[in-house]
């Protein structure tokens, strides 16, 4: 192990000003990497809760024995993105209603008959919720013989899942497109570098040396190269974020709930290892005797 | 230990080696002998599978080309020492790390290949020259660092293309008694020239080619 890294270390500082480059261009390509991923982790974080804020308001025909009604709570209680249900009967909704308008209380005075509706009011989880399963539950709803009409801000809801999954749609492309780059920066330079220690590598066939003696100088070569990118790019996003950090202030209240993932620190050099190791295998190739 | 079975090489149109067969035993130094051209150096190569034959079956210390697979082809070459025509020596590297990679490759330590690439750089008469760069030694010089690079995995059969080939009388014959020394040793040597005074005399056996046959097998 000891002396290909020596020759990967000697070879790299031969090629110092190619190999500079290479490992300049895979620190933009895995910082570009690293900020999508930033951006995606912040999505997540500031969507996630959106769907807690928003409830079903699921109102109920009159007259339904209570049976039937704690069959639909139950039913709508299995499903896994449901966080809570709560019953509002008649008489309960009359006395928010009295609570809401408070002074104006007045108004509802003398109605000899309620003409609110029962309901259900429905809460959601952010986590593991999806369209399709959303959908499907609204119209399980609204099938239901006891329910007289659902309410629920759909269309905003329906908006907010599609940006979120567009921008993860989106991440994921660039992220493969930055990959895919990263890895041809990877193979050009170490296949440079093979083609200029040809004469080189010939001799050590010559002389009986395994694919696994000629290769492993030129995968830690990648390796180097991709950790180099690496640790550019997790300085890159650190500095970013320590920006990101001193426009928290009161002016971009916003810019409180954005945050740089500490993994990135550690991910960012071990994608670009992973990365300069897999364009290195494919510059080598098959070695044929 | 060699074993030529009816072996033909050709590139292109040109007939490099016909039908040779001959069996070199194990201890023996054997010369091979003939005009430029007459396929010295094909044999070699074929020995040491730098090429491959068209036809025929080629042994090699137990290994039968036939059945070989390519991925036991380093360790045929590690029982192989091999004094090439240009040398091959890497001129970025010490004369000592050029030798020291024959056994790097195998894996030895460190303090081992020191002990050994020393020995047979004093066996080559060139221990002076350790930390030299070969473009500064002199081809004599070059040539006993290849030799000695050759030699120092211990294979059982060193073979020699030309080596005498660039030098002057007094150089060569240096080189030539650095072989006898090998061969003492017990080494099988394998040693391509076209100089008839190297082998007049000698006792040992010469395999003459002509235009890719082996028109000779004799006692020089």
């Amino acid at each position: 192990m000891r002396y290909p890294l020596k020759v990967a270390l000697k070879s790299l500082w031969l090629e110092r000003w190619i190999n500079l480059l290479s490992i300049l261009s895979i620190g933009v390509g895995l910082f570009i990497l690293g900020f999508v991923g930033f951006i995606l982790y912040n999505v997540e974080g500031l969507t996630k809760g959106a769907p807690e804020r928003l409830t079903i308001t699921v109102f109920l025909k009159d007259e339904i024995p209570r049976t039937d009604i704690q069959r639909v709570i139950d039913s709508v209680k299995k499903r896994a993105f449901v966080k809570s249900v709560r019953f509002i009967s008649k008489e309960e909704a009359l006395e928010e209603l009295k609570e809401a308008l408070r002074e104006s209380a007045y108004l509802v005075e003398g109605i000899d008959e309620n003409p609110l509706f029962a309901s259900l009011v429905i809460r959601l989880k952010g986590d593991g919720l999806n369209k399709k399963d959303l959908d499907a539950f609204l119209a399980s709803l609204r099938k239901e013989k006891i329910v007289d009409e659902v309410i629920f801000g759909e269309e905003v809801m329906n908006k907010l899942l599609g940006v979120i999954t567009n921008v993860k749609i989106g991440v994921v492309v660039v992220g493969l497109l930055f990959c895919v780059a990263i890895v041809f920066i990877c193979y050009s330079t170490v296949k440079m570098l093979f083609y200029r220690r040809k004469e080189e590598v010939e001799i050590y066939k010559l002389l009986g040396a395994t694919k696994g003696f000629i290769r492993s100088p030129f995968l830690f070569e990648g390796l180097l190269l991709g950790l180099g990118g690496g640790i550019i790019a997790s300085i890159g996003n650190l500095l970013v974020s320590k920006f990101l950090e001193e426009l928290s202030n009161p002016t971009l209240p916003f810019m409180r709930y954005v945050v740089m993932p500490e993994e990135i620190v550690i991910l960012l050099p071990l994608i670009g290892m992973t990365l300069g190791v897999v364009g290195s295998a494919i510059a080598l190739g098959k070695i044929r005797y | 230990m060699i074993r030529f079975e009816g072996v033909t090489k050709v590139y292109d149109t040109i007939t490099a080696l016909r039908h040779v067969t001959f069996t070199i035993e194990k201890g023996e130094f054997v010369y091979i002998t003939g005009p430029s051209g007459a396929g010295k150096s094909t044999l070699l190569k074929l020995i040491y599978l730098a090429e491959r034959p068209d036809s025929g079956n080629i042994s090699i210390a137990g290994w039968d080309y036939k059945s070989l697979k390519e991925k036991a082809v380093p360790y045929l070459r590690r029982n192989v020492g091999v004094v090439f025509q240009d040398f091959k020596l890497l001129p970025n590297k010490t004369v000592y790390d050029n030798i020291a990679i024959t056994l790097r490759i195998r894996g030895f330590k460190e303090r081992e290949i020191k002990e050994r690439v020393y020995e047979a750089l004093k066996m080559v008469n060139l221990r002076h020259k350790a930390d030299a760069y070969p473009p500064t030694l002199s081809g004599g010089e070059q040539q006993r660092a290849t030799i000695a690079r050759a030699i120092v995995g211990e294979p059982t059969i060193l073979i020699a293309d030309e080596p005498t080939g660039n030098l002057d009388a007094d150089n060569a014959a240096g080189i030539m008694r650095i072989f006898r020394n090998i061969h003492s040793k017990g080494t099988t040597v394998v040693f391509a020239t076209h100089n008839r005074e190297l082998f007049r005399n000698t006792g040992m056996r010469v395999l003459r080619l002509d235009s890719g046959n082996l028109v000779a097998d004799e006692i020089g």
